[in-house]
């Protein structure tokens, strides 16, 4: 579904990412695992088109998304969630989800998407009048989630979803995750919580400065000696 | 001596001044506010707009309904074009937000001599809109002021409607709020720029055509509206919106008592003792920097 060859990115003269290759299948959760700093939100980021990419390719569905201006990939069924959630903070927790809807493909139908969404997370119905910025850490998770869903995506991208929430609320999230995934949402997850993501997602890359490192199914990663030691702590 | 009818009749005139000065305020904030600079070649379109208006009216003979909303749409275009040539190019690079100050101050500046070569420094009388007077138990209000307090209220109430409730208005306040998480949710924020540039400018547009009449038109009218319109939107807090509308009413009220119990050469110095006690007391302004 998507698929990265050879992908090399800067941060000025610094180079962040070496020469990513990696496979998201359609309808699976894939995950992408590492330490702090080891270029996943960079990854994320660049896929979007947030980040200038200086070579190798991206392609969504057999399409080059390199070509496609960044806000234009949204049309294309990519969504992103982005670390810190990045709520509109001076707009209602409805403007938030209906700005989501805001591309052509689905604005006409953002109603009955604002609906599903509601239903989804009944929290967010409760809250529908108050402004983002008001919102908890764990509503603000939701309310992120829900907005990417406005765009009805095919590829769905979390980046640190758990980040700062507590282990409860971090379950119901990775529930929510999941059954996102069972309506047919391909999704490429960024965590640094290593045992969390290999025990959701199919198929996991472990990356480390900048370059995959490693990349299996999710339960051989999480039996792996080198992430064991190195990332689970045992 | 001030008799009750006067006491009121410069309270309207200080809220007709106070309305233009909240369009052309709004403008700016709005830019301010999406943007995040300012832009000094504001007042030209304000002078542009009262340009357009004269041409329209005294030289093309032209009737006001028909002349108002093609010049505001005429410097609409114009401003879309001053964004897209000298705006864009240095959004987002380097040094952009030291850059559009320079860049728009010397486009102002270009713009004013522009308006110099090609219609002279005369000034030049624009004729009342709406002919006569209004009287009501001893007071009289030119029927023109009339219209200017109806449109600018008209203007600023469907302008924040549209902003509240359109999917353009939406974009434009995600864009303003994070120009990235705009981008993930498939805005095109340098068009949304663009577009508000140009509705900023058409704002500053309608109180240069509106005041053409009460103010006579020349090269340099853009000049003061812009100080004006800076003071208001430090006073009303930068960004704000309610502070841009509010600010604009308080100081055109406030000058326009001052010129009643001082004299007028008193005005300008009661707007800006007004801005340093507002700043002194409250540095962020009346309203905060509330976003879009």
């Amino acid at each position: 579904m998507l698929e990265l060859n050879d992908l090399n990115v800067f941060y000025d003269d610094a180079q962040v990412l070496r020469d990513i290759s990696l496979q998201v299948r359609p309808k699976e959760i894939c995950t992408l695992v590492g330490a702090n700093g080891a270029g996943k939100t960079t990854l994320l980021k660049a896929i979007c088109g947030l980040l200038p990419v200086s070579s190798g390719r991206i392609s969504l569905l057999d399409q080059d998304l390199l070509s496609v201006a960044a806000n234009q990939r949204v049309s294309m069924g990519l969504s992103m969630v982005p670390e810190g959630r990045k709520i509109f903070a001076s707009m209602t927790v409805e403007e938030n989800l209906k700005i989501g809807s805001y591309v052509k493909r689905t604005w006409h139908e953002k109603d009955e998407l604002l609906e599903r969404n509601y239903e989804l997370f009944p929290r967010l119905r409760e809250r529908r009048k108050q402004l983002g910025g008001t919102l908890s850490g764990g509503e603000r998770q939701m309310l992120a989630i829900a907005r990417a869903l406005m765009s009805k995506p095919d590829l769905l991208f979390l980046d640190e979803p758990s980040l700062g929430l507590s282990p409860k609320f971090v379950e119901h999230v990775m529930d929510i995750v999941q059954s996102i995934n069972q309506s047919g949402v391909t999704i490429l997850l960024v965590e640094q919580n290593v045992n969390i993501a290999l025990s959701l997602a199919h198929r996991g890359y472990v990356l480390e400065s900048g370059r995959v490192v490693m990349q299996d199914q999710a339960h051989s990663l999480l039996n792996n000696p080198h992430v064991k030691e190195a990332y689970l702590g045992m | 001596m001030f008799t009750l009818p006067i006491l009121a009749e410069q309270g309207v005139n200080g809220l007709v001044l106070g309305s233009m000065y909240a369009l052309v305020a709004t403008g700016l904030t709005l830019i301010w506010g999406t943007m995040k600079m300012l832009n000094f070649a504001h007042g030209e379109f304000y002078m542009l707009g009262g340009f357009g208006t004269y041409f329209g009216l005294v030289f093309l003979g032209l009737p006001p309904w028909l002349v108002v909303p093609v010049t505001v749409a005429l410097v609409f275009a114009v401003a879309l074009a001053f964004e897209k040539a000298i705006i864009g190019p240095l959004m987002g690079r380097p040094g952009w937000d030291i850059s559009t100050v320079v860049a728009t101050l010397g486009a102002g500046i270009f713009l004013q001599n522009f308006a110099f070569k090609f219609w002279g420094g005369d000034f030049l009388n624009v004729p009342y809109m709406f002919d006569g007077i209004l009287r009501i138990g001893g007071m009289a209000f030119a029927w023109h002021r009339i219209y200017i307090l109806a449109l600018s209220l008209t203007v600023i109430i469907t302008f924040w409607q549209f902003v509240k409730r359109t999917r353009f208005g939406m974009a434009l306040r995600a864009t303003a709020q994070d120009n990235e998480a705009a981008v993930l949710m498939g805005i095109p924020f340098r068009r949304i720029y663009t577009i508000t540039f140009g509705l900023s400018a058409s704002l500053a547009a309608i109180a240069g055509s509106a005041l053409a009449p009460i103010f006579s038109v020349n090269p340099w009218m853009g000049m003061v509206p812009l100080i004006k319109a800076l003071i208001v939107v430090i006073l009303g807090g930068l960004g704000s919106f309610s502070g841009a509308i509010l600010g604009g009413f308080i100081l055109g009220v406030c000058e326009s008592y001052s010129v009643l119990f001082l004299s007028s050469g008193w005005k300008d110095l009661i707007s800006f003792s007004l801005l340093i006690i507002i700043l002194v007391i409250k540095p962020s302004g009346l309203f905060g920097a509330k976003e879009w």
